[in-house]
């Protein structure tokens, strides 16, 4: 529990080290004249604010020091000011309407004139509010911003540890098993973003990942991608993902100073994102699977894992990500289970001992509603640790990157399923410590391109 | 199908008289060799020549005055010295010399009747959804691009067409990082410093690595190898990152990107074995590109091309027939003891046990994005483009690529109102 303990404190930390004073998602006009806003986010205020209850039951089970009640004081002034404002807007273009029908009927002078005073002192009217509305919309849109995703029915909640989903074998027993940082001959760690993997390791490497993604493609009907490695700020915001995770790559010639990329690897969730930021697409489409092999450069877990470095708390690896996108929340958690589903088949053909857990409340991102973790038992630290998780986002994400579908005119936000399935890199150092022979281990989705001796066998068959 | 010369026959000669020709350059450029004699006059009037001849910075005057200045016995003087001389380039193979700044094409190949009116890569990958390099810059960053649907199962293939056939030849696969410290990159020849250069830096203070083969040198740095291991022979697959940039037309779409895959090839052997090595680099790239049947033309490069790590260098260029343009897709160079001066690799001589400097040679199997340019230009068809028979067995025997209608067409909005 103490361990448990911990880690929830970790993430909180780290969630709480992804609020910005300033943020790229969202930027008020006073600060466009430096910072051009990439994207315009859907802020669904009535959406958010219509249950309460299961957005304070949220922000409480996920351990958030965000105050609802502030948020709503907050809103109201914004509403206020707004609603102000947008009565001069109006009125000013009553204003300007008049005065063109007046011009075109030969209004007099006087009316004329009187219009114009009046148009110019509403102009400077709007002016003044607009400067007023800045900071109040700043405060208030970016606290909105920070509001977590409901959570899913199915996510532990409040003091809840993670709730067990499926379990393939035993961990064994409870000696101590040496690191595989041990096999010397198979890898060489410098630390957490430089090592090396040799021989059959490096093999299972590649392997590994492109059959898994391979399997997704032929058995799950996915759709393979490959993506970029960088992700610019906007959109890790937009997935409300702790912006600590991932390096910050320094650019020489950054157009957008707020709008920085960061390394991400191309197979991350957040890499999706960029091919379907305002992206609308037809129904027919849907759902959309997309898989992928790539990097991950993901330091999330380290602190989890450590303290020692080990590959278990690499910032680098190879990945396989998953990514759906569904019509509605039912569809969703079929691909969430459908995505599960083809995982399980994976790692049971390894026959490693694996659980697959709902993470609870306090371990997710504010934008994740569910999580479900895929956890290899690694014997040298005496616990599971995972190697892929698949989360359910619901249309919180797509609302903000604008991803949508057209139903009888009207914009849908589509749901959001996916995560990374494989890290190679701790199944690895998980497999060693079980003493799998990796040259032995069964990859489901392996490409069978027929060996010289089946060649031979099928020509030899023709004579037969 | 090798339509021009022989470039064993054409090089022998000049090979064999190379050798004299190398001392001072060599002995310049060795950061280790503090405490030898000075350079004369007359070796600095060569490094000289050698350094105006690969058109790389000239810090030759520099140096002399740093040389004049360092008699006094000022250390800052001294470690500046020394870096200028780390900056030097290597020397030159003497059958460049009279190359000028044009490479020698060695060998056409010739395999496919090209189509009569070609198409353009992305012309082509958009028309049959398979890419996507539109309106991303803001969210994954400037000439970023996804390849989607078989075009990304088809970069799959290709790595392990590549993996299996450098395999053959005796290469150990190791993975390798994409992060490294930057002195590692600097040691391979590479600036990571000023307005110009190609490395990408991260907050920590580390680089993103160009290419695995800075990662596979700075595998072997500082350890001694015996004679026997070599040549040792490694490979890896990794992505590659390079800040470099591009507003030119032919360099337009995925040509000249900032990110790609690509497995190299890299190996460590003794000054004896480097030559031999390094032709069989090239011919291995050369039988990689005959299987997968394209156009292509073997360079043999100029002085002025070579960067600063490589004695000699062979490019592969691919004929593009949408862009109606010869297309580098490969290389492979001798470094000879230059990163490995950088190093520290070095390795026992058998005969006598004495601690000498290796060669580094490194070549390109296969990068990613221009042999896509290369394959879909000359393979396309009207409404489909043909997989290369040898690419097949990795794509479930299937033949050719098609439309894909489960992927969505780029079809983007501004802005979504939110209902009042």
């Amino acid at each position: 529990m103490l361990g448990l303990r911990v880690v929830l404190r970790n993430c909180r930390a780290a969630q709480k080290g992804c609020i910005r004073k300033i943020s790229a998602l969202y930027i008020t006009g006073d600060k466009a004249n430096e910072n051009y806003a990439t994207l315009h986010p859907y802020l669904d205020f009535a959406g958010t604010f219509d249950e309460r209850a299961s957005l304070e039951q949220s922000i409480a089970s996920r351990g958030l020091d965000i105050s609802l009640d502030s948020v709503l004081r907050k809103y109201q002034k914004y509403q206020t000011h707004h609603e102000q404002l947008q009565r001069v807007v109006g009125e000013r273009e009553v204003v300007t309407q008049n005065l063109k029908d007046l011009t075109r009927k030969g209004g007099s002078e006087q009316q004329i004139e009187e219009l114009k005073e009046r148009g110019k002192t509403l102009r400077n009217e709007l002016k003044v509010l607009k400067q007023a509305l800045y900071p109040i919309e700043d405060e208030f849109i970016h606290d909105f911003l920070h509001l977590p995703n409901r959570l899913h029915p199915q996510c532990p909640t409040e003091d809840q540890e993670e709730r067990l989903l499926y379990r393939h074998g035993m961990p064994g027993g409870t000696g101590d098993v040496p690191s595989h940082l041990q096999r010397q001959d198979l890898i060489h760690f410098v630390d957490n973003n430089r090592y090396y993997m040799m021989g059959q390791a490096a093999h299972f490497d590649v392997n590994a990942m492109q059959s898994l993604a391979r399997y997704f493609v032929t058995q799950g009907d996915f759709v393979q991608t490959a993506n970029p490695d960088f992700v610019r700020c906007v959109l890790l915001e937009a997935n409300a993902t702790p912006l600590g995770d991932y390096h910050m790559v320094k650019e020489e010639q950054l157009q957008n100073k707020i709008n920085t990329a960061y390394l991400t690897g191309g197979a991350a969730f957040e890499s999706y994102l960029g091919a379907m930021t305002k992206l609308c697409v037809y129904p027919s489409v849907l759902p959309l699977r997309y898989v992928c092999c790539g990097r991950s450069y993901n330091r999330a877990d380290a602190q989890q894992y450590g303290p020692t470095p080990s590959l278990y708390t690499a910032t680098q690896t190879n990945a396989v990500q998953s990514f759906v996108a569904t019509q509605t929340a039912d569809q969703a958690n079929a691909q969430l289970e459908h995505t599960l589903s083809l995982s399980i088949d994976f790692y049971k053909a390894l026959d490693v001992p694996f659980r697959i857990v709902y993470a609870p409340a306090a371990a997710l991102t504010p934008s994740e509603s569910l999580r479900a973790v895929i956890e290899v038992y690694a014997p040298s630290l005496k616990r599971y640790v995972c190697v892929g998780r698949i989360s359910n986002y619901g249309d919180f994400v797509s609302k903000r990157i604008l991803f949508s579908t057209r139903r009888e005119k009207q914009y849908e936000f589509l749901h959001l399923v996916g995560g990374p399935v494989l890290y190679t890199t701790r199944l690895i150092a998980a497999l060693l410590e079980h003493n799998k022979r990796l040259e032995d281990c069964k990859l489901l989705g392996a490409s069978r391109k027929p060996t010289m001796e089946q060649d031979v066998q099928q020509f030899k068959d023709l004579f037969k | 199908m090798k339509l021009l010369t022989n470039a064993q026959k054409l090089l022998l000669p000049l090979l064999r008289r190379q050798r004299s020709s190398k001392t001072t350059t060599v002995q310049a450029h060795d950061p280790t060799a503090a405490g030898q004699p000075a350079l004369t006059s007359a070796q600095l009037d060569e490094l000289e020549r050698n350094a105006v001849l690969r058109h790389h910075r000239n810090n030759v005057p520099l140096i002399r005055k740093l040389i004049e200045a360092s008699v006094g016995g000022d250390r800052s003087v001294e470690q500046q010295l020394a870096e200028e001389l780390g900056q030097l380039p290597n020397a030159t193979h003497p059958r460049l010399l009279d190359y000028g700044e044009q490479p020698r094409e060695l060998a056409q190949y010739a395999h496919r009747k090209m189509p009569p009116k070609p198409k353009e890569f992305s012309e082509l990958a958009r028309s049959l959804n398979l890419y996507r390099m539109d309106h991303l810059g803001n969210y994954t960053g400037h000439k970023s691009y996804y390849l989607t649907g078989q075009l990304a199962t088809l970069e799959q293939a290709i790595i392990q067409y590549a993996l299996e056939s450098v395999t053959k030849h005796g290469f150990q696969l190791i993975s390798v990082p994409d992060i490294l410290p930057k002195e590692v990159i600097e040691s391979c020849g590479m600036r990571t410093e000023g307005e110009r250069t190609q490395v990408y830096k991260l907050d920590t203070g580390e680089c993103l690595s160009g290419t695995s083969e800075m990662a596979l040198a700075g595998f072997f740095a500082n350890k001694v190898l015996s004679e026997e291991e070599l040549p040792l022979k490694v490979t890896a697959v990794s992505r590659c990152y390079r800040a470099e940039t591009s507003g030119l037309q032919e360099e337009k779409g995925i040509y000249r990107v900032h990110q790609f895959t690509k497995v190299e090839m890299f190996a460590i052997c003794t000054p004896g074995q480097s030559e031999a090595e390094l032709e069989e680099f090239k011919n291995i790239e050369l039988d990689l590109f005959k299987q997968l049947g394209i156009n292509f033309r073997l360079l043999d490069m100029p002085p002025c091309e070579l960067g600063a790590p490589a004695y000699q260098k062979y490019d592969i260029e691919a004929w593009m027939p949408g862009r109606e343009m010869w297309g580098e897709i490969s290389s492979c160079s001798n470094c000879t003891d230059y990163q490995a001066k950088r190093l520290g690799v070095k390795y026992r001589r058998a005969s006598d046990g004495q601690v000498l400097h290796a060669h580094t040679i490194n070549g390109t199997a296969t990068a990613i994005p221009r042999l896509l340019i290369a394959l879909l230009e000359s393979y396309q068809k009207e409404d489909s483009i043909e997989i290369p028979t040898v690419l097949r067995p990795f794509m479930d025997g299937q033949e050719s690529i098609t439309r894909n209608k489960r992927i969505p067409e780029t079809k983007l909005v501004k802005f979504i109102k939110a209902a009042s």
